[in-house]
């Protein structure tokens, strides 16, 4: 076995430099090649990934624990438990092949922007996922916080305000109304299936309806009378659209703000599931509810912890919606929370309860929005996107089920 | 028991009574296929002043983009009494049983903005038709790209006398979304320009998947070799606009623009339109159809003689409310 771990050190550590090598060979050769800007930044990622898998193997080498270990005895073991990686990395090279164009930095980051909000929504639903539950509202939240943060930050010049004698307010006080009006609604999710014990499908189903509802409503109010909202402030869409870094060298597009929003919405969120007493509360009442009772762990209090803190994530993820589109209708954010479990569980989240990490919720998250993005970026139909989506859904559970029954 | 019968009188006594109050008046059923829609907003806006004007009583209901709803509803408005129909329905090839049930209560019915087939109208001969003629939408956004291309001869980025579009396409199926789609490509052809499909997409009417859609589709092509996008609605076309403006097109800079058109004039398309990110769109005018359809629906339920509405009526089935496009500045 530490004969096989070292091998996989090596193996990591020799391909990676290779790699590095490769790419650092053709960004300088490329002009020389001819190839003239024709493979657009694939030497730039191939130093990138050569350098992670060289420093991973070269790490892991310096604290020898056997975590770099594929955790599989044969190569066929291999191949299915990571079917989707690999499904998603064929892809990725055909989808290069077909549009060269693919390879660009700027895809690259235009795929981890349009992953920040969904990444946002996964780490919210994966606290109910964790209890053995789940949460029907999330999307619609999303949908409530975009329309009451876009309904107060529109310009004062704007023809068609949602309050035409509104002052122009500071920039964080809708943001906190609104994801305080998710909150009240995930205390409501929480209350339900804390106080009676009402199994989460059905307590948070009754949750998206009334959510949908005083949303319309909200949103059918005079003189907006449903019309969708426009005429956003810049100041409120910089918070979706800002690039940071933009230009530092020629046609660098610059890093979107919603993904070092995403990492530290991650980081937070990895800090309380692994440091904290409600983190570990969590896990101990997914894995065996009654179990956890006896050790006395007040259930009560930490489920409607976990919906608070849901609708609080789903709530930021419709501001930054709104503000990324510069819009919002009362239909934002419809169907979200299935998309969201989705990359869950493709991440490795047990419907079961009680297993799950933030590290595979980012990968679902990724392969999840890599896919969607290439489908599209070759022009694929959307019935078809549609049809991949559901197959690899059934097929990630499908894995992870013949996992659980070896062990 | 005896409770129960008390209660039961009560109510059939307020029962009766309200329908006494309101038994003069006209009611018209009005079903919309969905509320939260920009323009079915200001078509609700026109029917519910035409009505107050008229002295009708109107009621329209939300049809949640769900035909088994709609179907619901209109059942409800028979039962309750209506005295005419307005339906804008949410399938317009399933429009032949709701025609069937108004004939079968003998109640007229006015169909707007979504048109049922030809067949379907001559079932009943108190069905009717008030709307726009959908390929007229599509041949003047097409003309507003063409009239552009030709003012400008630097939009002909790539220099080859042609002109390389991306199309966001509406609701699948959707009879806006055929024609339209078909009769904009149509004028710039006729307007003497080679039009190029560079992509297409279905997006649904919605903002958040054009915008989604456009990124990739601006990432994919280049938005230098992109010379026009055309959608089928404002709401897509604003969407286009968001994605472009992620690459740094349509910001203000003449050199790095791509005109854009939609169709509907809705508020943030005329403000976009003012900041110089839209080309231009083509108004489908709400008010008149709405306020034609009230008065065709009023006249019906009186027995008014319906040629004295103020609108034209083909074949003794039609209203056809023209198109109107909007460029920049116009609404200043």
């Amino acid at each position: 076995m530490a004969e096989n771990v070292s091998k996989t050190k090596k193996l990591f550590t020799v391909g990676g430099l290779i790699v590095l090598a490769l790419g650092i060979i053709l960004y300088f050769a490329e002009a020389p090649l001819g190839l003239n800007r024709k493979i657009y930044d694939l030497p730039i990622f191939l130093i990138i990934i050569g350098l992670g898998f060289a420093l991973k193997g070269f790490m892991s080498k310096a604290k020898s624990e056997n975590e770099l270990d594929l955790g599989s005895k044969t190569f066929g073991e291999f191949l299915t438990n990571n079917a989707i990686l690999l499904a998603m990395l064929v892809l990725v090279v055909v989808i290069c092949i077909l549009q060269p164009r693919f390879m660009q930095i700027r895809v690259a980051l235009d795929i981890l922007t349009q992953s920040s909000t969904k990444l946002i929504m996964a780490l919210g639903i994966c606290f109910t996922l964790l209890i053995a539950g789940t949460d029907l509202s999330a999307g619609r939240m999303v949908g409530l916080a975009s329309v009451v943060s876009a309904s107060m930050m529109q310009t004062a010049t704007y023809a068609n305000r949602f309050f035409p004698d509104l002052p122009q307010v500071q920039v964080w006080m809708p943001i906190i109304i609104a994801i305080v009006a998710c909150m009240i609604f995930g205390a409501l999710n929480g209350f339900l299936v804390a106080k009676y014990d009402m199994h989460p499908f059905i307590a948070t189903l009754a949750t998206q309806v009334i959510i949908y509802g005083a949303c319309s409503l909200y949103f059918d109010m005079p003189p907006n009378n449903s019309q969708p909202i426009g005429g956003i402030r810049p100041d409120f869409a910089q918070l979706g659209q800002m690039r940071l870094f933009a230009g530092i060298y020629k046609g660098f597009p610059g890093i979107s703000i919603l993904i070092p929003i995403a990492v530290v919405i991650c980081i937070i969120i990895w800090f309380v599931l692994n440091k904290t007493v409600f983190g570990k509360n969590v896990y101990a009442i997914g894995g065996n509810r009654e179990a956890a009772v006896v050790a006395g762990i007040n259930v009560f209090r930490n489920i409607m912890g976990i919906f608070i803190l849901a609708s609080c994530l789903y709530g930021i993820a419709g501001v930054l919606e709104a503000a990324r589109t510069a819009g919002a209708t009362n239909n934002y954010g419809n169907g979200y929370e299935l998309d969201a479990i989705a990359a869950c569980v493709v991440g490795g989240v047990s419907l079961s309860g009680g297993i799950g990490k933030v590290g595979g919720i980012v990968m679902g998250v990724l392969i999840f929005t890599i896919i969607q993005y290439g489908l599209q970026f070759i022009n694929v139909s959307p019935m078809w996107q549609q049809v991949i989506k559901g197959v690899i859904i059934a097929v990630a559970v499908a894995i992870d089920l013949t996992k659980y029954r070896r062990k | 028991m005896r409770k129960i019968f008390l209660i039961t009188l009560t109510f059939l006594l307020i029962l009766s009574f309200s329908a006494i109050a309101h038994a003069d008046e006209i009611k018209i059923g009005a079903c919309i296929y969905r509320f939260n829609d920009a323009f079915m907003l200001r078509f609700r806006n026109a029917m519910s002043a035409e009505s107050e004007k008229l002295g009708a009583k109107i009621e329209i209901v939300d049809g949640r983009d769900d035909p088994t709803t709609q179907n619901e509803q209109i059942d409800n408005f028979i039962t309750a009494g209506v005295n005419v129909l307005i339906i804008n329905p949410v399938d317009r090839m399933a429009a032949q049983p709701m025609i069937d049930k108004a004939k079968a209560a003998n109640i007229p019915v006015v169909f707007i903005n979504r048109e049922p087939t030809e067949e379907m109208l001559a079932s009943y001969e108190k069905a009717y038709y008030i709307g726009a003629k959908a390929e007229e939408s599509g041949t003047e956004a097409g003309e507003l790209i063409a009239e552009y291309f030709k003012a400008h001869p630097e939009a002909d980025k790539n220099h080859d006398g042609k002109l390389q579009f991306v199309l966001l396409k509406g609701q699948n199926g959707h009879q806006d979304m055929i024609l339209r789609s078909k009769y904009s490509v149509e004028a710039i052809k006729n307007a003497g320009i080679e039009p190029v499909e560079l992509a297409s997409a279905i997006a649904n009417w919605d903002k958040l998947q054009a915008m989604q859609i456009m990124n990739a589709f601006t990432m994919a092509l280049g938005p230098e070799n992109i010379e026009a996008v055309i959608a089928n609605n404002d709401e897509m076309a604003l969407g286009a606009i968001e994605a472009l403006k992620n690459s740094d097109y349509n910001k203000g800079d003449k050199d790095f623009y791509i005109p854009v058109v939609g169709v509907d004039a809705n508020a943030s398309a005329l403000d976009a339109m003012d900041k110089g990110e839209m080309l231009g769109t083509v108004l489908n005018d709400a008010d008149n159809q709405g306020t034609a359809a009230v008065r065709l629906a009023n006249a019906l339920a009186s027995g008014k003689d319906i040629k004295a509405i103020g609108y034209e009526i083909t074949d003794n089935k039609y209203i056809w409310i023209p198109y109107q496009k909007v460029t920049r500045g116009e609404n200043k």
